[in-house]
């Protein structure tokens, strides 16, 4: 039977292939240097977003959790550590909670407070000395998270407020002590991990759905189904592909912060790494399933303000979660950005690791794992008809 | 149906109705190409071709009935096949903010082809497609002929088995048409298979058969003289439009 060698043929059970990942890599990558234009306004507009946003909002935020530990004791028939308490009591900036100066610390290093006060045990005995004899200068302790400006201003303008109601104006000094080893940051510093983790969303989400919705357009994904490509490799390719347009504007984001407006940046760097990689991957494999629901790339643009701006109103990225009205923080908790500016600030502002930062970690992990399976189901759905 | 068989595509009573609506594209359609053939599946717009063609290559699922390609069922084993077919589709499917070079390359890799294998099949294709001085152009600013050209060149860069041309000469001017039916048949003499679609009947006739598709389903076949003796006609679009008038249209 010649014909029947002639009709021979190998076939391959095409296992994964590195070579086809990487040319759905390479071609991503391609596609997007191409268009040079959208990559840079897309670097750009959160950088200024944020500029905008951070002018005209800088000021102070409401109901920033605070410790007190009031000490004072009754001098000559007046409490002046109750009567500043009472003060702070009514002031909307602060929630007060009653506990040791000790365990508020504690309580402020894991980032459930912001600040732990001490009024002394003989605070209305030093200002009766200080106003008969002049020779004591009364002490007032603040332990206090410095790396949110807003937040830091809300409690010390609350207690100066306090002092100066109930005493009066007079020369009380006030020990602030740092928190997080004595970090201090302006507002461009506290920006930064912010951008980082806005950019990644903004960055990735258009740009990931505008690549699968053009393969839509193009008709090319119909072709990729007439080739040995895997749906595992073709999803590992854009992973791989995004990821690494992410990472380049992301280093951006830090050399102009930190070269250019002087960002001060502490913690660990492959944490931080690490973490910008887990959150861009988060929102690569959303974009992938969320380009199911995108026809054209006018529609894919459209998911930019879906998911930037419940982000940037919710997310802490205007307003500390804190500063939120309280019915509406629970809802910052379903924000991606959330745990993308809480494990971007806690690592290059507080000096975080893994320890004080698992939850933020287990949520972005989580959130891969439930955008993985989407994105898996939505790019074999399309081979389907 | 076996492996033996001597036909390298081979259809089963093909059904597709689309989701969207109720009508079926493709109604029962027989086929059985030989390896080596130049086959022309010609039709009016709507007539089902394409959607054969995606359902032949594996991008859309069938409705019902059977599909072999190379001895094996598509679309349950479309993987096995995958190395050995090439696609040209009718919307180009190529990329267009990538140059030519780039898409070429790019499916070059996805059949895992090697650069040693690349290069010189890539400069011959060029050659042939006449394609040369457009190799770093961008696809978008290229001519729908161009385009065209472009598609099969990716389809044909891993050196296919079968190759299925949707549309393949649309667009592409009248010299150059003959010089790729001069390809088509040295393609055909290396025992490659081409099957192509056409609304534009004299071109069909340069194919070894014919294959005439009304409402999904075949209507005629047979080589293009076979189909003239047997229809009394000196051309295929007589053929064509005698037949078409007998069949009710239930669109």
């Amino acid at each position: 039977m010649n014909k029947k060698k002639e009709m021979e043929f190998k076939p391959k059970n095409p296992t994964f292939s590195l070579q086809r990942t990487l040319a759905i890599a390479f071609k991503t990558i391609n596609q997007f240097r191409r268009d040079r234009r959208t990559l840079v306004l897309l670097t750009i507009v959160p950088v200024i977003t944020m500029l905008v946003f951070g002018l005209a909002l800088s000021g102070e935020v409401n109901n920033v959790p605070i410790i007190i530990e009031n000490n004072d004791v009754l001098y000559s028939g007046i409490n002046l550590g109750s009567n500043i308490t009472t003060v702070l009591e009514g002031d909307n900036r602060v929630t007060i909670t009653y506990d040791t100066y000790v365990s508020g610390i504690d309580l402020v290093e894991k980032g459930k407070s912001y600040a732990s006060i001490l009024i002394p045990a003989n605070f209305s005995q030093s200002i009766a000395h200080m106003l008969a004899f002049g020779n004591v200068t009364p002490s007032f302790y603040v332990y206090i998270d410095a790396t949110s400006p807003t937040v830091r201003a809300s409690v010390l303008g609350a207690v100066r407020e306090a002092m100066e109601e109930s005493i009066g104006d007079k020369g009380i000094n006030l020990v602030q002590t740092l928190a997080h080893d004595g970090a201090e940051f302006t507002g461009l510093d506290v920006g930064i991990p912010a951008i980082i983790a806005f950019e990644l969303i903004f960055l990735l989400v258009i740009v990931g759905v505008i690549t699968v919705t053009r393969e839509k357009i193009q008709g090319t994904q119909d072709r990729l189904f007439a080739t040995p490509l895997k749906s595992s490799e073709r999803l590992l390719g854009y992973v791989i592909g995004l990821l690494l347009i992410a990472t380049i504007m992301v280093a951006i984001i830090l050399i102009f912060g930190i070269f250019v407006f002087g960002a001060k940046v502490r913690g660990n760097a492959f944490l931080l790494i690490f973490a910008a990689l887990l959150f861009g991957l988060a929102h690569v494999f959303m974009s992938v399933f969320l380009a199911n629901f995108a026809q054209n790339e006018l529609q894919a643009i459209q998911f930019a303000p879906l998911t930037a701006i419940p982000s940037m109103a919710l997310g802490g990225l205007l307003i500390p979660v804190v500063g939120l009205p309280v019915w509406l923080q629970p809802v910052s908790y379903i924000v991606p950005l959330t745990y993308g500016i809480n494990l971007f600030e806690g690592i290059m502002l507080k000096g975080w690791g893994f320890k004080e930062l698992w939850v933020d970690f287990l949520v972005v992990g989580g959130m891969c794992l439930i955008f993985f399976v989407l994105a898996v189901i939505s790019v074999r759905n399309r081979m389907r008809d | 149906m076996t492996v033996e068989s001597e036909y390298v595509i081979e259809t089963q009573d093909l059904v597709k109705i689309y989701k969207t609506g109720k009508v079926k594209a493709v109604n029962g359609l027989n086929l059985k190409i030989k390896k080596g053939e130049i086959y022309a599946l010609i039709g009016a717009n709507g007539s089902g071709k394409t959607t054969s063609l995606n359902m032949i290559t594996g991008a859309l699922f069938p409705t019902s009935g059977l599909i072999k390609v190379l001895g094996q069922e598509i679309p349950k084993n479309r993987r096995l096949i995958t190395n050995y077919i090439g696609v040209a589709p009718q919307d180009y499917s190529i990329y267009y903010d990538l140059n030519l070079e780039e898409n070429v390359r790019f499916f070059a890799r996805l059949y895992g082809m090697k650069k040693a294998e690349f290069v010189p099949k890539y400069n011959e294709l060029m050659q042939i497609l006449r394609l040369e001085e457009k190799r770093k152009a961008l696809a978008k600013n290229l001519s729908g002929g161009m385009k065209r050209r472009a598609s099969i060149a990716c389809a044909l860069i891993h050196s296919p088995k079968i190759v299925f041309f949707d549309e393949a000469t649309v667009g592409v001017d009248p010299v150059l048409r003959t010089f790729f039916w001069e390809y088509f048949r040295s393609l055909k003499k290396n025992g490659v298979t081409l099957v192509l679609t056409s609304h534009v009947m004299d071109e069909a006739e340069k194919a070894d058969r014919i294959g005439l598709m009304r409402a999904g389903k075949l209507i005629a076949e047979g080589t293009p003289d076979q189909l003239k003796k047997e229809h009394n006609s000196s051309t295929i679009e007589e053929i064509f439009i005698k037949l078409s008038e007998g069949v009710i249209v239930d669109e």
